[in-house]
This record gives structure tokens, sequence and C-alpha cells, in this order.
């Protein structure tokens, strides 16, 4: 590895070593630029490398296609926009080179200095602000083909459909102190407030801290070491580089975006800030000339980062447009490392700047009275944005002062939480913005509560002068990333979109990457001359967040969805199970054959994990209450070891849920739930209970997952079940259908035994603790075999429950079906005091007009109408297929299906219409049932 | 044909190899030195118990809403929520403390219940100084000294489930026991070891923990 490098190594345009370079001139990389290959050092950026290397445009613009090059050589730089690999919309002065990167260009075409689209410029008079409202819209049949077209025009990197995923993960924080912006004065804050004992949390976009006075004089760079040691050596303070805050919400509810993680692509932390400090310093502003998008116009902090962060010379020629300090230290240092300065033109004397000229590349510089300067650099600096996003997000709209040009926040008006420091605020000596962050962080950390701190005087920065100057005579690019012009928004202003709110979204100006940061002023200032306001009258647009763009992939984080399983779930798997999702639940959809397993329940015995129904557990002298008040049914003589079905109605009468609740002591219940219902139902009872009858005793316990449940279904499951070894008497005399017992089965304390019915067979349904839950799974299986058990899925029992016409809430009702629909007639006590949905209900009934559910036989016993099809009476949907299978069991296609009350008579013949448009003939049922409508096959 | 064997209960967490057993439960054997370690801790007894937040009971049992309490009998008591208790127990303890439950209610004349959840709730222990930093990514409460000290039991959302969260700190370092609804228990675990990873978090086996002693 060899020493030094000399200039030239790594470029015609590098310089010797400068003294606060942040490139590592021990080693060289090198990387890719649309195909060749260029060095680079450790630290340069890849627009930083490309520029030492003597490239100058990187991009073409987006409507226009003109060749761009480096304006602010920093994250907003608009023409420096690249992609990377398979990464598309890379920031090019902010990303770090790394070995064997493989940039290119975006959306050039055939190449970034013969793009055949640039004819765009000719046509520029009909491309102007909002032609695609205007054009490409008649005739519509066309609208595919301008799609492809414009896609080609789109100024946007490429997305691979097999890009390997990033890890992007989330984090949560509390930290005393947030100071947004690691520049002299939030440095200075963040040591001041961790001295007061605030844990504080520091975010800089940059890779380094500093801000500006990284590319300072050599006072600035002693400043920068003597904070950067303070900043690591004081306890409590947490630095993220590389890292931006996206976003304030309420109650210092801050968003932030971390990218300095070796393992981690980008991570989004959830900060809750006591205190807010919000030091994002200033932004430069680039000026509006005829000219000024030529790749070689570039601002003074553009020029000065070039030379003093990455030793690359910006030019061999140049021509200095100067209004402020900035200006004149960008001569000095051009000066110092060798271009030739060979104008100074300061608007503070009067100095006016024309236009640029050149194509690819600056060729001159016009000014007033005609005079013309060949160069290859123009170099401008004609005033400062206040980065305010944050301020106005807390709340507050900073007014615009125009002795100073710009935007200033109000420190007194800003909610307790937030506090401004530093160059946002005003303006000063180094030293005084240190003095203005020291305040301001002890401030910060004495309203953050941590101990330690005395109240801080804030004190006030000074506002330096600066003239106004936002657009030359001539009209020039307003907005670099929309290639929105000047022109542009005269011309919106004229068309009647006056106001900057209107004008910011018919030409798009402020609506780019850079979101306004680099146009906002500019164009608030053009839209007030072109309407003849002043810039204050005139008012700016509104800040949102993201401040910064966020990928994606911050915003998902980790994909980690809540998934249940049940004690069973490893033998499902293992049994091959088709899983079937429902809700956050994997429920074994079926192993194999369906049909099988419908036989096998139906001739001999089957077992299904039914362990997701919702069950709750209620105690209390008031339970019955409860039971009559969301029932309903009648509830107050229910005795300890009977079972009841009920269902339960919200207030307008529409079907919410349904289930069994069996009396387990005398003051000890157990409700069951439909699975899906679960949550839902719980949540009814519980604000039931809180809100309306609080003095009603009764407590509630959701179960669900505490047992495992198994329904053992078929003329042998009590035969099965008595192989298990059981304390509770199974003789039907004792154990009766419709009862529930409590016991020992298989050696395991606790268990519940229910006798009850869905498939319509001889079925117990047994809820085991569920730790054992596998255990006596398994041994239901291995006692059983010779009795034919078997395992069934949940569409095995969606047929055995179709083939008896017991309807699933929320499958044959709907959001609207009321209790008397579902043909629940029998249930609904309406002679009951009060319950939920009583009076829709009375309504329903009085009003009889409801449809009906019932069972539908196609006439085609062969032909299984798909659930959803439409039942048509005189050309009007008159009801719908709810439920439809073909059953095994009876060997023909069965359905249940709501129907018009005019159609629901026995006997009557339907027309069902098919998805493929074809209608097939059916009739409705006597019941509902198919198969043993009598129910006589479950009460032996 | 059945045999008297008592049934095996299972954690739903995949129990990490080797796998023995304990009063009828199977556990984990395996052992870690890491700095950070996730145990499950599920077949510890657990019961519910229900009463008013501000009454007699609430005296009997010693612990308010929002702690943790080791007490004398071998039991953490936690006040999980207002009128809402846990109690943690060894394995197999069941009975026992439902015993010891029902004589400290039994007079006090208090609408209570009691209900045992030792198969209704996922449990898991969480042991290393990172533990706060690794809860910080799946949870969003402020878990500082300040707001979350030693003893602190809270409900909220972790890694979208909802979890109870309970520092109880064993000799010295800190430790989190975290308890879902069992059927997300599986997921649960999983998420923090996802959520671990970059701390270098190991499983480890089950082992009684301190407060059981007696």
């Amino acid at each position: 590895m060899s020493m030094h490098k000399s200039a030239g190594d790594t470029g015609r345009m590098r310089l010797a070593p400068q003294p606060g370079e942040v490139i590592d001139r021990d080693h060289t990389i090198s990387f890719g630029w649309n195909g060749s290959q260029y060095p680079a050092h450790p630290g340069d950026t890849i627009i930083s490398a490309l520029a030492a290397a003597g490239e100058r445009v990187f991009s073409r613009s987006y409507k226009y296609h003109r060749p761009r090059g480096v304006l602010t050589a920093s994250y907003l730089d608009p023409g420096c926009t690249v992609q990377v690999g398979d990464e598309p919309n890379v920031r090019g002065a902010h990303r770090l080179v790394e070995a064997g990167m493989d940039v290119r260009s975006q959306n050039t075409w055939p190449s970034l200095r013969f793009d055949v689209k640039a004819v765009n410029g000719l046509a520029g008079r009909f491309l102007s602000a909002g032609f695609y409202y205007k054009t490409f819209i008649k005739p519509e049949r066309l609208w595919p083909a301008y799609e492809k077209v414009l896609r080609r025009f789109v100024h946007a990197g490429e997305v691979f459909p097999d890009t390997p995923r990033g890890y992007y993960d989330k984090r949560f924080a509390h930290p005393d102190v947030l100071v947004a912006g690691a520049g002299p004065a939030g440095m200075a804050a963040a040591v001041a407030a961790a001295r007061a004992g605030a844990e504080v949390m520091l975010v800089e976009e940059e890779h380094h801290l500093g801000g500006h006075l990284r590319w300072g004089d050599k006072a600035d760079l002693a400043l920068l070491a003597e904070l950067t040691g303070l900043v690591a050596n004081t306890p409590g303070i947490e630095v993220l580089t590389d890292s931006v805050v996206i976003g304030r919400y309420d109650d210092n509810w801050v968003g932030v975006v971390q990218r300095n993680l070796p393992n981690v692509t980008e991570r989004l932390i959830k900060a809750r800030a006591k205190t807010l400090v919000v030091a994002p310093g200033l932004v430069e502003r680039p000026y509006v000339f005829e000219g000024n998008d030529i790749p070689g116009v570039m601002l003074a902090t553009a020029a000065r980062r070039l030379i003093n962060l990455y030793a690359v010379k910006p030019g061999q020629r140049a021509v200095v447009f100067t209004a402020n300090t900035e200006g004149d230290a960008a001569v000095a240092d051009l000066e110092r490392v060798g271009v030739d300065v060979v104008r100074v033109e300061d608007a503070r004397r009067g100095g006016r700047l024309i236009r640029a000229h050149g194509r690819t590349n600056l060729r001159a510089v016009e000014f007033a009275c005609s005079s013309r300067v060949d160069c290859d650099l123009l170099v401008t600096a004609t005033g400062w944005t206040a980065p305010t996003s944050l301020l106005n997000m807390s709340g507050h709209d900073a007014a615009y002062a125009p002795g100073a040009a710009r935007f200033l926040p109000d420190q007194s008006r800003l909610p307790p939480g937030v506090l401004a420091a530093g160059g946002i605020t005003g303006d000063g000596r180094s030293d005084q913005l240190v003095a203005h962050g020291d305040a301001v962080g002890q401030e910060a950390a004495r309203r953050a509560g941590a101990s330690g701190a005395d109240t801080a005087l804030l004190p006030a920065l000074a506002v330096p002068e600066h003239p106004q100057l936002f657009r030359a005579h001539t009209h020039g690019m307003v907005d670099f990333s929309e290639d929105v012009s000047s022109k542009d928004l005269h011309a919106a202003v004229k068309e009647g979109y006056d106001s900057v709110e209107l004008a910011k979204r018919y030409t798009t100006a402020t609506m780019g990457a850079a979101q306004g940061k680099l146009e906002t002023v500019n164009t608030v200032a053009i839209v007030a001359e072109a309407s003849g306001r002043t810039v204050a009258a005139t008012g700016s647009t509104t800040w949102r967040p993201p401040y910064a763009p966020v990928t994606l992939g911050a915003l998902a984080g980790r994909s980690l969805e809540p998934v249940r399983h049940s004690p069973m779930q490893a033998w499902h798997d293992a049994h091959r199970a088709v899983p079937l999702v429902a809700g956050q639940w994997i429920r074994p959809e079926h192993y194999g054959d369906p049909d099988a397993e419908v036989r096998a329940v139906r001739s001999g015995v089957g077992i299904i994990d039914v362990t997701p129904i919702g069950k709750l557990d209620l105690r209390g002298p008031d339970v019955p209450k409860l039971l009559n008040l969301l029932y309903v049914n009648k509830w107050s003589k229910l005795d300890v070891g009977r079972v009841r079905y009920g269902v339960m109605c919200a207030e307008d009468g529409v079907v919410l849920d349904d289930g069994v609740t069996g009396r387990l002591g005398a003051e000890h219940y157990l409700m069951s739930t439909t699975s899906s219902g679960a949550a839902t139902v719980w949540e009814w009872v519980e604000n039931w209970l809180q809100t309306e009858h609080p003095d009603w005793q009764v407590h509630v316990t959701p179960v669900t997952t505490a047992y495992a449940s198994i329904n053992v279904a078929g003329p042998r499951s009590r035969e099965l079940i008595g192989r298990l070894g059981t304390d509770i008497d199974l003789d039907p005399e004792a154990f009766p259908y419709l009862h529930v017992r409590t016991g020992t089965v298989l050696g395991v304390a606790g268990c519940v035994l229910w006798r009850i019915g869905f498939t319509g067979e001889l079925s117990y349904e047994l809820h085991v603790p569920a730790g054992h839950g596998l255990h006596v799974w398994e041994r239901l299986l291995t006692d059983g075999a010779d009795l034919g058990a078997t395992a069934f899925g949940v569409e095995g029992q969606r047929i055995l429950r179709l083939e008896k016409g017991h309807f699933i809430v929320g499958q044959d009702t709907d959001g609207l079906t009321q209790a008397y629909t579902a043909g629940l007639d029998w249930a609904v006590k309406l002679d009951k005091v009060d319950f939920a949905g009583k009076t829709e209900l009375k309504w329903q009934r009085e009003r009889a007009n409801h449809p009906r559910l019932v069972g539908v036989q196609p006439v085609d016993v062969e032909v299984v109408p798909p659930e959803a099809s439409q039942i048509l009476l005189g050309g009007q949907i008159a009801g719908r297929i709810t439920s439809s299978r073909m059953s095994p069991t009876l060997g023909r296609a069965i359905c249940l299906a709501q129907v018009d009350p005019r159609l629901a008579r026995p006997g009557t013949r339907l027309r069902v219409r098919l998805p493929d448009g074809t209608d097939i003939a059916a009739e409705v049922t006597e019941h509902q049932a198919h198969f043993d409508p009598e129910g006589a096959r479950q009460r032996v | 044909m059945s045999d008297t064997a008592a049934a095996i209960a299972r954690s739903p967490i995949t129990v990490a190899p080797p796998a023995t057993q304990l009063h009828g439960w199977e556990v984990s054997g395996q052992r870690s030195t890491a700095d950070l370690t996730l145990t499950d801790l599920t077949p510890l007894t657990k019961i519910a118990v229900r009463a008013p937040y501000d009454g007699a009971v609430r005296d009997a049992l010693g612990t308010p809403f929002g702690r943790a309490v080791a007490d004398a009998m071998g039991r953490l008591v936690i006040g999980s929520g207002p009128g809402e208790w846990l109690v943690l127990a060894g394995v197999g303890d069941g009975t026992t403390v439902q015993g010891q439950l029902d004589q400290a209610i039994a007079g006090l004349g208090e609408f209570v219940s009691i209900v045992d959840l030792t198969h209704g709730r996922a449990l898991v222990a969480l042991t290393g100084t990172r533990s706060a930093d690794l809860l910080a990514k799946v949870c969003g409460i402020d878990l500082a000294d300040t707001a979350a000290p030693d003893g602190t039991a809270f409900r909220s959302s972790v890694a979208r489930v909802v979890t109870d969260v309970v520092r109880h700190d064993t000799e010295g370092t800190l430790t989190y026991l975290l308890h879902c609804e069992r059927s997300s228990g599986q997921y649960l675990f999983e998420a923090l070891l996802d959520a671990g990873a970059e701390f270098g978090i190991e499983v480890d086996g089950f082992t009684v923990p301190g407060f059981c002693a007696t």
C-alpha cells in the first residue's frame, strides 16, 4: 500500500491534501460509472470521485432532459441522483463510494452524453407547466399507449423484481433531549444537555459531525476538533450519523431513520423526546437566471465542500457572484487551490448577473452592460433558506424578514417542548453559535426535567442583513428536480393559479426530491413578483413530514406477523394438513381427502381440532343476567351440568355470534363463541359489564387457548372417549345431549366434556388443559384405530354441518342479517324484559318482509353453484347462495341460500345465475337440513 | 386399553434440545452462558385472581396494580391490572396455591374469582444487561430505571401481541418476564430472538426462578 498519493492519482482534478479533507489517501478503491472504471478514496462520495476525475455531467433533468452536474454537492443536490446496482434514486453527492460499486445514470438513453430524449428541449413550448393536464387525454382508448410513452420519460431509476431484501428494523427510544442537527450549535446543545444530566440523542444527516465547520478555515477546523472531542467524551450522548429526523408529531413523537448501522440497511426509530432541539443550520439557495442549471454552475457551499472535504478542484477558470461572506470565503478557497478566479461580481456593490452560456458545459457568463467572461465555473452565493420544517410541524410558521431575505422562526412562539438553536434563528461567528447552542442545550435539559440544570435565559443571535436576491432579469430554473422554470411560474400565475399553494400544485415546484429546501423561497418570491405582492404577503407552502424521503423498507421494518397455533399443530404438520389461514390462526383445512373424512365421521368416528373456538370463563352471581342481556333466548333456568345454544345480536338486531354456554357450577359458566368472533364477543361482554352494568358481579376470563378443544364426532364417539379412561359417566341416561361434565380424562384433571353437535352425529367436545392437548389427540387416534378414528379438518366440518343445515355466522349471515332472517324465530324471546337487539327484532317480526335462510337443492344434482351465486326473480336479484358443497353422504349438491320472502316456501323453483352467466334451476327444500332433519343421529 | 401414565404437558414453544421432564412438563435442558438469554418458563403455575382493586383482598395479596412482589410463600404476586392479579409459583403447585388463595380470601366478603391459567399463558424470561435494548425494539414503553424500575408490571404490545411485562431482576441482572395468551407463544419467542440477534441472544433451558425458592 503506497503512502500519500499525489494529486492526479485519483483524477486530474484531485488537489494536494487539504487540512479538513475526509478522504483516506492511503487507500484507493475502484468503482464503475456507466460501465467504465474510476478510482476513488475511502471517504469520497460518488460525485466527488467522479468530479476528481474531471466528470461534470451526472444526470439528465426530468422533463427536458437537460444535462446536469453539481449544484450543491450535498444530499439535496438535484443533478446527482444515480442508480447504484439495483438501488435507484441514490443521492450521489451523499453516498460514499464502496469498492466494486456499479453506478449508472438514470433514465438516459442511449447514453448520458447523447440522450435522445433531450429533443424535449426543442418542444419546450409544448411541455410547459401542467402539460399533462392538457395533453395525452383523448382519445381514452389510447391511454395504455400514452402510459407506455410517458414511462420512457419518467426520471427515476429502475427497481428489479428479484432485488435482494435489505434488513430493516425498528426501535423505540425515549431520550430526554433529541437534537436534530450536529453543526456547532447542535453539538454544543447536546454536550450542554448531557452535562446537565439529560439522556441525549444527537442526529446528523451527514456522515460526520460538524456542519459547515467542516469546510471552514483553520479556526473552524480547530473548533470542530474540540466539539467532536466533547461529544465523544461526554457520557449520555447517543450519536447517529447518516441519519435524519423525518418528522415531529404531537407531543414530540419524532421519527428518525438511522443508516449508520453495520448490519442494518435502515432502522426507523420512533422516539418520544421530552425536549426537541432543532439545529439544522441553513441551506444555501440557488439564484434564478438563464443557464443556471448548466454543469459548471454551482453554489458557494458546493465549491467549498469539493475543495475542502474532498480535495477536488471544481474548475479551472472561475467567476464568482457573491452577496455574502460564504461567497467571499469561496473566492479565497478557489484562489488558494490555484483556480483562476477571473471575475468577482459583488451583488452588495451593485453587481448584476444576467445569464450563463453553455450546453453540457459552462462556457461563459454574462453580466450587466453585456460584459461577457469566458469561464468553466460559476459560483453563486445569493442567500440562505432556513429549513424550518420541524418547527412548522411543531405548529409554528416562521415569518419572512425582508431585511435578512429569509424566513425566521420566533423562539417564543414554539411549544414548550421544542427549541431552536444556531443558524436557523439568526447568525454569527462560530463562537456565538456555540454559545447559543450551549444555552439552548441547558434549557432543553431543564425542560426535560433532568436534574442539575439552571434556568438559562435564551440569548438571541443577531440577524444579519442580506440583500434580497431571487431572480435575475432573465428566466431560469427554480425547481431543478421537477424542471420548473420561473417562466412556468409566471405562466401559472397568469393562468389564474396565483396563490403559492395553487402554483405549487399546478407546476409541481417544490414537490421534488428536495421537497422545497432549495426551491420554496425562490418559488414564493417569483409568485410574489408575478402577482404583484410582497414575499411576506404571499406566504409559504406547508411543510409536512417526512422531512426527507423515507423508504418503504424503513416503514415496514421486520415483517413479523403474529400467528397462532393450537397444541396439536405439530401433528397436523406431520400429517400433511393443508393449512387454512383463519385470522391469525393456522388451522388444518383437510389432510388430503375431505370427502373421505366426512364419510369416516358419519360411519365411525372422526376428531377435529377446534381449539380456536372462543371460550369465556364466567363467574359470579349475576352471570344469568349477563346471558339474558346478550343472548336472544332465556337463561334464568339453566341447571348445573346443562348446556344451551344461544345467539347474540347487536343492537340493530343483526346476528353477531352464536355458540353454546354450559353451567359448570352454581356461579360458574363456560361460554363458547365462534372462533372468528372470540375477540369480538369478549370485548362485547366487557363493554356491557364495564359501561352499562358495573354493578353486576361478573368476572370474565378468556380461556380460549387455556384448553385444547377436540370435537369427537360419529356413531362410535362415545366408545372412543370411553377407551381413553375417564371418571365421567358416559352413559346416555347419565349424560344426555346438551349437557356438560368436568372431570379427568386420560389422567388429565380439569377437563371439560360437552355433549353438543355441529356435525349432526353423536359427538362430544373435549376440552383438555392445553399443555396436554397433543398427548390426548394422539391417544384418541391410536386407541381408536380399530374404530376407524380419523382426523378431519375444517373443510370436512363445513360439509358435515351443511348436510345438517347448520348456519355459520358470517358465512350464511352478513352485516344486515337480523335474527328472524336466519330462521331463529324459535330462539328470540320477545317476552324478555330487555336484551341487546330486542327493539329492532320486534320491529323486524312485525314487518315480516325480511329475507329467509332456506335449504336449496339444485335440480341437476351434479352442479354445485358457487357460493354467492345470485338468485334472480323477474330480472332482479332476489337472493344468493350462501353455502354450497357436493355432499359425499348424499351424493348430490346441497346449498343454503338467503332468498326474498316470496321465494321462501318449500318447493319453490329458483333461478340461480352462475358466475359464467348461465342459469340453473333449484328448489327450496322442506328443511335447512338435507340429511337427518329430525336430528335423530345426535341424540343416541 | 388406556394406560394410566400421566399425559406429558407441553409448552407452545418448541423445546430446545435436550428435552427433559419436570413435574410432568417437557422442559429444555439446554444451558447457555451468553450475556443475553431467553428462557421458556411456561410450565410455572399461573393463577389469575380478580377482586376489587382497592379492597381487603388487595391488601391480603400485598401487591398494588403495576407492581410485582415476591412473597414469603415462594410466589411472585403481580398486579397486572386494576383488580387483576397473576400469582406465579413453581411447576405443579397449582392446587397448593389455589388452596392458599382460597384461605387468604375466605371471610373477606369481597367478590373474588380465582382461575388457573397455567395452561393458558406462555411465559418467558429475558435476562441480561441488553434486555431493555432488545425490548425497546419491539415495545414502545419507556424502560429506563426512572420509568420502569425493578418490580414494575405493565401490559402493552410486544411485537404486535398483547403481552404482560414484569421487570424482576435476578441477582442484580436486568430481567423481564413476558407472558401472552398461549397460542401466540411460539411467535413471541421467535420475535424476541429476532430482535435479540444483534446482541448475540441465546436460548437458555428451564431453571426454577429465584422467587420460587422457599
